[in-house]
């Protein structure tokens, strides 16, 4: 499998209870002694999308490999998709509605 | 009392006493004297100048530091010295205010006297040539040949002279302790070796580590009846873009490491410098270890990457260069690597020491502002809850409700320091 590039929500309260409402509690991992945290993964494609889509976003390639700094409210964008949706695998679909809003 | 500073040299403040300054001011007013009102950068190098923060330096460089910095990593007179400290000027303003060798000039700020500038030589020199010695590179996304290239046509060298000491505004203030005081400072707590932290960042627990290990380091071969060992944290205070940790933040967070019991008076004190970030990597380092020998340390720890930016500069860089040079430094490297979190050990440990590779979470300043960011107190293990708490009071009291630099914080918030009125 070709490598991926997480984007972490880190789930306070409000998400969490949002996630068992939804019946996807399980999705969120335990991290960090106590963290939780939902890692939605990105290919290599969609994680250059999201960075040239949002250039305050920064892709920590030394540490966590992860892409790090979106705003809360696009992460509470991408994290409704996925209550919606009940998947993670949502990230294209995101990157469309924001392409599409900015026409 | 032992005040030898960088390259073996006498720390000696510039500053006049106020009487002093004030009739200097009054006879330059008098004779017509050009008056140039600087940027920031330039007052706080000033600043950093007339302390001793620069020793051995005692004004802004001439051509001949210039030159022997760029190709040598030297001063003329064969101090190691990586990072030209220069005084630009526009040919309009050098011609518009006639400016020329032996001219004495009045520096202001915020539109006060500041400093006497001994305008001793006016010169040009190569700006490529200066970002690719100085950087290794000259794309000007590198932020520290960004800046060298906006430097206006000329440069001036000369001696400074402070005559008007800044105000440094209660936030930051008792947190500006000038080398000689800070040469002081540690008499009185009788340690007889200190480290460095070289900091813009608010602590999470690998920097906690960090310290404590290098604390560890430093400590060495002393007899433990008594505290013999300081960690300082010296923060960075200069330029500030949006995203950073707000200053206030920065410097009140690690205060509280201390204050909240991780570290305690006996072991750890907190301090500022103010200096522009140039992110020469390498460079940058030997410069922080000139900057931290002036303040009195005897210690500096450096991690992977030193004041590096994008991939300029290989991990090991700044450490191969600085042991290269050890025998003209009077200071002593102490290298970090990486502290992690291991679920295994259940404890945040060291890269070389815990072996549960598979299981290890390493965690950066940039993941710890996410989860920030996302509305999240980090667990204590990762970020102290006093430290998080002083970040969120930060982020009302001076940040306009976010711990992180804004338009509106850089538009609104209290300068770290200003010139007064001199009277
Ligand atoms: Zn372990």
């Amino acid at each position: 499998m070709a490598e991926t590039y997480p984007i972490n929500i880190w789930i306070n309260e409000e998400r969490f209870e949002k996630l068992q409402q939804a019946g996807l509690a399980s999705m969120a991992k335990e991290k960090m002694a106590g963290l939780k945290v939902l890692p939605v993964p990105t290919n290599e494609e969609q994680k250059d999308k999201i960075l040239k889509l949002f250039p305050m976003a920064k892709f920590d390639s030394a540490t966590t490999k992860s892409i790090e700094l979106l705003p809360r409210e696009v992460k509470d964008r991408i994290f409704d998709l996925i209550i919606q949706k009940k998947t993670l695998d949502v990230i294209d679909d995101f990157i469309k509605m924001v392409e599409e809003e900015r026409k | 009392m032992d005040n030898i500073g960088h390259g073996g040299k006498e720390i000696v403040e510039r500053i006049l006493p106020r009487d002093e300054a004030v009739k200097k001011v009054e006879e330059l007013k008098q004779k017509g004297a050009p008056e140039i009102e600087v940027r920031r950068q330039i007052a706080t190098e000033v600043i950093d100048i007339a302390y001793g923060f620069f020793c051995p330096l005692e004004g802004f460089m001439g051509k001949a530091d210039v030159d022997g910095v760029c190709k040598n990593m030297r001063l003329a007179d064969g101090t190691v010295w990586s990072i030209p400290i220069v005084f630009d000027i526009s040919d309009e303003e050098l011609s518009q205010k006639g400016i020329k060798e032996g001219t004495e000039v009045l520096l202001t700020y915020m539109g006060n006297p500041m400093a006497l500038f001994e305008v001793s030589e006016v010169f040009t020199y190569d700006k490529q040539e200066m970002a690719q010695n100085v950087y290794g590179t000259t794309e000007e996304k590198h932020p520290g040949v960004k800046r060298t290239y906006a430097y206006k046509d000329k440069f001036l060298g000369g001696k400074i002279t402070l005559l008007n000491p800044p105000k440094i505004n209660p936030v930051f203030e008792p947190f500006f302790i000038p080398p000689l005081e800070m040469r002081k400072r540690f008499q009185e707590k009788g340690w007889k070796r200190v480290v460095a932290h070289q900091t813009r960042n608010v602590p999470h627990t690998g920097h906690e580590w960090l310290m404590k290990g290098a604390w560890f380091q430093t400590y060495g071969e002393l007899p433990i009846d008594k505290p013999y060992v300081g960690v300082l944290v010296n923060a960075i205070i200069g330029e500030k873009r949006v995203g950073d940790y707000i200053d206030e933040a920065i410097v009140l967070a690690h205060d509280m490491l201390r204050k909240a019991g991780y570290f305690g008076e006996h072991n750890h004190m907190t301090s500022i410098t103010f200096w522009d970030m140039r992110y020469a990597g390498p460079r940058e380092a030997v410069f922080h270890a000139a900057l931290r020998t002036n303040l009195g340390l005897t210690h500096h720890m450096y991690g992977r990457d030193h004041a590096g930016v994008g991939t300029y500069y290989g991990p090991y860089d700044a450490h191969n260069l600085l042991m290269s040079i050890q025998d003209d430094l009077r200071i002593t490297p102490t290298f970090s690597m990486n502290w992690l979190y291991c679920p295994h050990c259940g404890e945040v440990t060291y890269e070389g020491l815990c072996n549960h590779k598979d299981e290890w979470q390493k965690y950066s300043g940039t993941l710890i502002r996410s989860i920030i960011i996302d509305g999240v107190k980090p667990p204590r293990l990762i970020m102290r809850p006093e430290v998080f708490d002083v970040v969120m009071e930060c982020a009302e009291k001076y940040g306009f409700g976010s711990p992180f630099v804004t338009e509106e914080y850089l538009e609104k918030r209290t300068p770290v320091f200003t010139i007064e009125p001199l009277k």
